[in-house]
């Protein structure tokens, strides 16, 4: 281990028992989040991914393994012990959990009022707090009085209040429209670089990760089944599941679908599905080729992304011209970097 | 007026007595009912499967005792408890001794319901108290109390017009109030208006409590 580390998960397993039935949540998860990281973890529901994060704060106590929180194991401290730590943990939810009978300040005050400061102090932290997240004029409204993104806003505020280390985002933004999703993970970006905080962050959008994730975590049955830097991820996916995510994030599944049910079968066609990783993005390599090979490329999808500061470009035409020549011209993309899959429709299903 | 309510006009000095027995056993019985009520409530949802103190056997054991207080009736309840009043009061009849069949009769039932107003305080708010590192004495306090409170005060309406319902069944140990009126006199004598008049006069007590109940409420619901 070394000093960078921020949260540490050591052979984590988490059974639930219910009647003589035991349900393996989480089966023996190793995860090591550096100090200063955003680190997403992505799975459908049930896959254990709200089970893990919960171990992380010993909301949920795992049936065997080790949580180190810094340098601290969490599992040794006594129940003061755990309670100081969790302050240093500030945790978001899928449905805010804001506290109904409170304003907007009386929540973002609520983590201090155990603390030793005045009164003064505390709403003096509590607005300034407000007015990071850009509701300091709400103040002494109520949560009801709010929409869904404020209100996250306001859970974003309380979090911060005892000046955590780690934040924890469970399904922050699902409850959310896209475009009130993206205000909100622009605020977490923020405070992930203005104040150092490490975020920890599940979801089952593969949009989130991409858009502001550095590493992530692909959960399946209570297992890790793959993980790395996002844009390794997004560029090169391993397992199927994973692939999935990345396609249905960046449109490819759909746009493949559509296609392949229209494609007409042809002896001088063949479909083509490229991606191209970063900078081979912004050159024009494909209409170099169609001059160069004389080959006619209908273009039947295109899109890039931005992931992590990475271009992934992702591209689905028909080459239409002699198969000999549609063949080289796939090695000399493959030999530039781009990944080539030609999809041969009529196989049927095709599988990318 | 004279002919409408002969015997009431005569009995001015029982009925103000009697208004007075009832208010006091009402009073008296709901503030220590209260707490022993609060407490059983709040014992009895930290404890449960889940709850912030879990706790099977304290739970089992706070359960059974609520659910057994519960089932007996209160007239039996008045006889059977005769020995603890003699202990606690120093006697078995009168208003005073009353209180302690009311207090016995109504707090299990006070709470059940604030167990119920405690239950409906999002579970997601007690996680997040949780995750701020707040203590179970916190969250009872800041949380669960504070968050449930117009719940609770909706119960305590409910349980303040029950207990006003037991009071009238105190007169079977000379506890007095205006049950006692409306049965020992009007009733026994055929002096039909006495027993009018004690309804009515229980129903404005019923419907004031309600009335200022469902304002509090609103009060602090935000």
């Amino acid at each position: 281990m070394t000093g960078k580390n921020m949260i540490a998960l050591q052979d984590i397993s988490v059974q639930f028992k219910q009647r003589n039935e035991s349900i393996q949540a989480v089966q023996h998860v190793d995860l090591t989040i550096a100090k200063g990281d955003i680190y997403g973890i992505i799975g459908y529901s049930g896959a254990g991914k709200s089970t893990l994060v919960r171990v992380i704060n010993l909301l949920q106590k795992p049936s065997s393994g080790k949580v180190i929180f810094g340098t601290q194991d969490l599992g040794q401290l006594d129940a003061a012990g755990l309670r100081k730590a969790r302050r240093k943990i500030g945790m978001i939810f899928q449905h805010f959990n804001l506290m109904k009978s409170r304003t907007v300040l009386g929540n973002v005050e609520y983590p201090l009022l155990g603390l030793k400061i005045t009164k003064e102090a505390r709403q003096q932290k509590a607005l300034k707090l407000l007015e990071l997240v850009g509701l300091k004029e709400y103040a002494a409204a109520y949560p009801k009085q709010l929409s869904g993104g404020q209100k996250q806003r306001v859970a974003i505020a309380r979090a911060l209040a005892n000046d955590p280390e780690v934040l924890i985002s469970d399904e922050a933004t699902s409850a959310l429209d896209p475009k009130t999703t993206k205000s909100i993970l622009a605020l977490l970006r923020q405070v992930n670089q203005k104040l150092g905080i490490t975020i920890v962050l599940i979801t089952h959008e593969m949009q989130v990760i991409s858009s502001i994730c550095h590493n992530v975590a692909v959960m399946d049955a209570g297992k890790i089944i793959e993980r790395g830097p996002v844009t390794k991820i997004f560029a090169r996916p391993q397992q199927k599941l994973t692939a999935d995510f990345v396609e249905t994030a960046t449109n490819v599944k759909e746009a493949l679908t559509r296609i392949l049910k229209q494609n007409s079968v042809s002896e001088r066609k063949l479909l083509i599905y490229l991606k191209f990783i970063g900078n081979t993005a912004q050159e024009s390599i494909i209409s170099s080729i169609s001059r160069d090979f004389n080959l006619d490329i209908n273009i039947l999808f295109a899109n890039i992304d931005q992931i992590d500061g990475v271009n992934i470009g992702y591209l689905i035409a028909d080459f239409i011209g002699a198969r000999s020549v549609i063949l080289t011209v796939t090695e000399k993309l493959k030999a530039a970097g781009i990944a080539v899959k030609i999809l041969d429709n009529a196989e049927g299903q095709v599988q990318l | 007026m004279a002919n409408l309510i002969p015997n009431v006009l005569q009995m001015k000095a029982e009925f103000v007595q009697a208004i007075w027995e009832t208010l006091y056993m009402t009073f008296a019985a709901a503030i220590v009912a209260a707490i022993l009520g609060l407490l059983l409530g709040v014992a009895l949802v930290v404890t449960q499967a889940g709850g912030i103190l879990e706790d099977r056997l304290l739970y089992s054991l706070f359960d059974k005792v609520t659910n057994l207080l519960r089932s007996i009736p209160f007239i039996i309840l008045l006889a059977v408890i005769s020995p603890l009043t003699l202990f606690l009061v120093g006697t078995t009849v009168g208003t005073t001794a009353s209180l302690v069949p009311l207090v016995i009769g109504i707090f299990p039932f006070y709470a059940r319901q604030v167990q119920n107003a405690l239950l409906d305080v999002d579970q997601g708010v007690i996680e997040a108290a949780q995750a701020m590192g707040s203590s179970p004495t916190e969250i009872i306090f800041r949380v669960y109390l504070r968050e449930g409170l117009p719940d609770i005060i909706r119960v305590s309406t409910l349980t303040i017009i029950s207990l006003i319902g037991l009071t009238t069944m105190a007169g079977a140990i000379g506890a007095g109030g205006l049950g006692d009126v409306a049965i020992s006199i009007g009733y026994a004598r055929f002096e039909n208006d006495v027993t009018f008049a004690a309804m009515i006069i229980i129903l404005i007590f019923v419907f004031t409590f309600q009335l200022i109940g469902d304002r509090l409420a609103k009060v602090f619901e935000h």
